[in-house]
């Protein structure tokens, strides 16, 4: 008593870097600036890359290849290069070998290269977050099922069967039609698919009353073995190509600037609108509420099988969200796409500090674990390291991952 | 006009002086100043080319063979041209994975690549991502599997319709030209075994003593399975006297042939080390082999070609030879695995 009444009264109004550090994204914020800063640093004391732009040479021009001395030469061994002279109408330009790294004289294009930060560039940055992407939306839906203390351990399987239907779907399209045609037409295909084997997933494990691992590691090779029938049964291929540009180049791989932003823009909307819905809906509330105490929230009169089941039928949807982003940026469909994604969305919600014993769990960490793997896999690729290790580092950062987070969590256990 | 920034040169080596291009032109003609600058600089410094390989999966030993002769054919050229560094850098995935490929395709253009050798798990996924790094002014070389529309600069490795042909022509030469022969394949789907069936089945039309052979899959393409096929099928055609296999994957089990062997004549393709040992029992009498250390060798090779000398195939398909294994020449063929897989 005397202990209560002399300690100092709570701070309402907490400062606000004290309240951004106390979010539970905030541990994964800081790793991911800290990687990034470590990457980038090594990208500044080690050599920088080239990036590379093509001039195509028009086609009345001459071009020689000049040798130190400015001696023209038709043919000259890379490292005897000093620059490149152009000939069109009478006019002469040259080009020092310092910017142009070598002329094709296949393609009659000159490959202008600028150095760049090896890690701090738009190009990589863009494109760690357009991988992780794929998984990372998948993730938004399982970050629900893992709070509800379930598991989905078919998204994989259904990210490629929603892909397979929808590349059966678009090869069928003229090679003309527009993206407007095309990609809605594409998205409610794939999201169709994905909704029905969600909605299978959350009513069987619901209806028959079975663990839903038992009954998503049945759905998981029941729906490859589809992925892989239909295509061979159909078409006689394992994959299925063969788009209209419209929807590949022309919407979900449209450039802008160098880069191919379009799915990491989905990603981000994904993400807000799974945020949105977790933390702002009564539904959020009562998914929170059912992996807390499910038996309470049966008492407090919540709908528990009816929200189980649209959580995993959300799930579902989402992986056909990806799968159409998938087509429509690799312009086709494999029989093993999607293939252990599964290992992959797990470990993006759980190192994003979801609990597999639920009640626990953020879509904004979700998709920064996603980011996380993706940095991990990046640094791999810089440090030239075999991809061999790329699984023991990944299987080390879930655990390391995991252990920090439920230290984390015993310690404001304690002082709560 | 940019001015230039000159900085000398040094002398030619053999490999230089032997460049020429597609028209026998010496790439090192007119290179009278090559050493004589007595200031001693180069053009650059010093020329290093990143070449990424990708191949289809790390637990495959024919890719590990190609990845030996990617990392050899590196250090030699390096040696060889002076100037100039070849810097190999390993891309596989741990099992197949053609989304996986692409994005190593694009992690590596990202990180400033030159060159770019990959075996296509799905030519359809990976086209788009090639076309983007040809795009970017990467040379790229497929081996084994292809992606014809992907912008390349030339695919190495056989012709699979060809290699067919191979394997049904040294199966009809141990069988005498008679005979009744059953041909195994994995995925009936798998357009490079469609194309080797095809093969096997059109060669043995020339042969009037040789029924039109039948053609038996499997999947999922996994040793036992195989084997397991191999078995009902010889149980239930106790007269077949010839098998045509267009992959060995029978062959990576213990006594996957008891109960052919001894009534069947056996060619297959894929003279790996295991199968090899099949061979130098007798119980298969011919092994039609593809260039593992080649696909990574002849790649890399042809990408430092075309980015040092600006030099091109003569056609975009190169093919390779097959090396024939018989059961007399299998444990010589043996020791030259020992070299591919890095273990002398």
């Amino acid at each position: 008593m005397t202990k209560a009444k002399n300690a100092p009264p709570k701070n309402p109004n907490p400062p606000l870097l004290k309240r951004l550090l106390a979010h539970q994204e905030s541990g994964l914020v800081l790793v991911i600036i800290l990687i990034m800063a470590l990457l980038s640093l090594y990208g500044v004391l080690t050599p920088p890359i080239k990036q590379k732009t093509l001039i195509k040479l028009h086609e009345n021009a001459t071009i020689v290849r000049l040798d130190t001395q400015g001696n023209e030469h038709e043919f000259l061994a890379a490292n005897k290069i000093a620059g490149y002279r152009v000939t069109l109408d009478g006019q002469t330009t040259e080009y020092s070998s310092n910017t142009i790294e070598r002329y094709d004289s296949a393609d009659r294009t000159l490959i202008q290269v600028r150095s760049v930060n090896r890690f701090f560039n738009k190009s990589n940055l863009v494109l760690i977050a357009t991988n992780a992407s794929f998984f990372a939306i998948i993730a938004v839906g399982m970050t629900g099922v893992i709070i509800l203390a379930g598991i989905d351990l078919s998204v994989g399987s259904i990210y490629g069967l929603c892909a397979i239907v929808g590349a059966m779907v678009l090869t069928n399209l003229p090679p003309e039609t527009g993206w407007y045609i095309a990609v809605p037409l594409a998205l409610l295909t794939c999201m169709t698919v994905g909704t029905i084997c969600g909605f299978a997933n959350g009513a069987m494990s619901e209806g028959l009353s079975v663990h839903p691992f038992v009954i998503t590691l049945g759905m998981m090779a029941i729906l490859r073995g589809l992925t892989v029938v239909i295509p061979q049964g159909l078409f006689g291929t394992q994959s299925i190509g063969g788009f209209p540009t419209s929807f590949t180049t022309g919407f979900f791989k449209a450039e802008f600037y160098g880069v191919y932003p379009v799915l990491v823009i989905i990603m981000i909307l994904t993400a807000i609108a799974g945020w949105f819905v977790l933390s702002k809906t009564v539904f959020g509330r009562r998914v929170f509420a059912i992996g807390g105490n499910e038996t309470a929230a049966k008492y407090a009169g919540i709908p528990v099988k009816k929200v189980k089941i649209l959580v995993y039928t959300i799930t579902g949807a989402l992986c056909g969200l990806s799968a159409c982003i998938y087509l429509g940026y690799y312009g086709a469909a494999e029989t093993n796409a999607g293939n252990a994604y599964e290992l992959q969305v797990i470990a993006a919600t759980v190192i994003g500090g979801a609990s597999l014993m639920g009640g626990r769990g953020t879509v904004i960490g979700a998709v920064l674990g996603a980011i996380i793997i993706q940095l991990i896999n990046n640094t791999l690729i810089i440090f030239s390291v075999d991809t061999s290790y790329n699984q023991i580092v990944m299987g080390a950062a879930i655990i390391i991952a995991v252990v920090i987070d439920q230290t984390k969590q015993r310690i404001q256990a304690r002082r709560a | 006009m940019s001015a230039l920034a000159l900085v000398g040169c040094s002398g030619s080596t053999d490999s230089e002086k032997a460049a020429t291009d597609d028209h026998g032109h010496d790439h090192s003609e007119n290179n009278d100043h090559g050493d004589h600058d007595d200031h001693g600089d180069h053009a650059h410094d010093e020329i290093t080319y990143k070449i990424g390989v990708i191949a289809k999966s790390n637990s495959n030993p024919v890719f590990l063979a190609a990845k030996n002769g990617a990392f050899a054919a590196g250090n030699r050229l390096t040696e060889e041209l002076d100037g100039a560094t070849v810097e190999i850098l390993w891309q596989t995935p741990s099992m197949e994975d053609a989304q996986l490929q692409a994005q190593y395709v694009e992690q590596l253009v990202a990180s400033g690549v030159d060159g770019i050798a990959i075996s296509c798990t799905d030519a359809n996924l990976l086209t788009n991502a090639l076309k983007a790094a040809v795009d970017k002014g990467v040379i790229v070389v497929t081996f084994d599997s292809d992606a014809p529309d992907s912008g390349r600069m030339a695919y190495y490795g056989v012709d699979d319709f060809q290699a067919g042909k191979e394997v049904m022509r040294q199966l009809a030469k141990v069988m005498g030209n008679q005979g009744k022969v059953a041909v195994l394949t994995g995925n009936p789907a798998a357009t490079n075994l469609q194309a080797r069936v095809n093969g096997v089945v059109e060669q043995a039309a020339e042969y009037e003593g040789i029924e039109t052979p039948m053609v038996y899959s499997f999947m999922p393409e996994t040793a036992t399975e195989a084997a397991a096929k191999m078995q009902q099928v010889q149980t239930a055609n106790p007269d077949i006297t010839g098998w045509a296999l267009v992959g060995g994957w029978p062959l990576y089990t213990d006594n996957a042939l008891d109960g052919i062997y001894e009534n069947a004549k056996i060619v297959s393709m894929d003279p790996l080390p295991l199968p090899l040992e099949y061979a130098m029992k007798g119980q298969v009498q011919v092994l039609v082999g593809q260039p593992y250390f080649g696909w990574g060798e002849k790649s890399v090779e042809m990408i430092v070609d075309k980015l040092h000398f600006d030099r091109s195939p003569a056609s975009s398909m190169v093919y390779a030879d097959f090396d024939i294994v018989t059961s007399e020449d299998a444990e010589e063929f043996a020791k030259g695995w020992k070299l591919w897989l890095g273990e002398d």
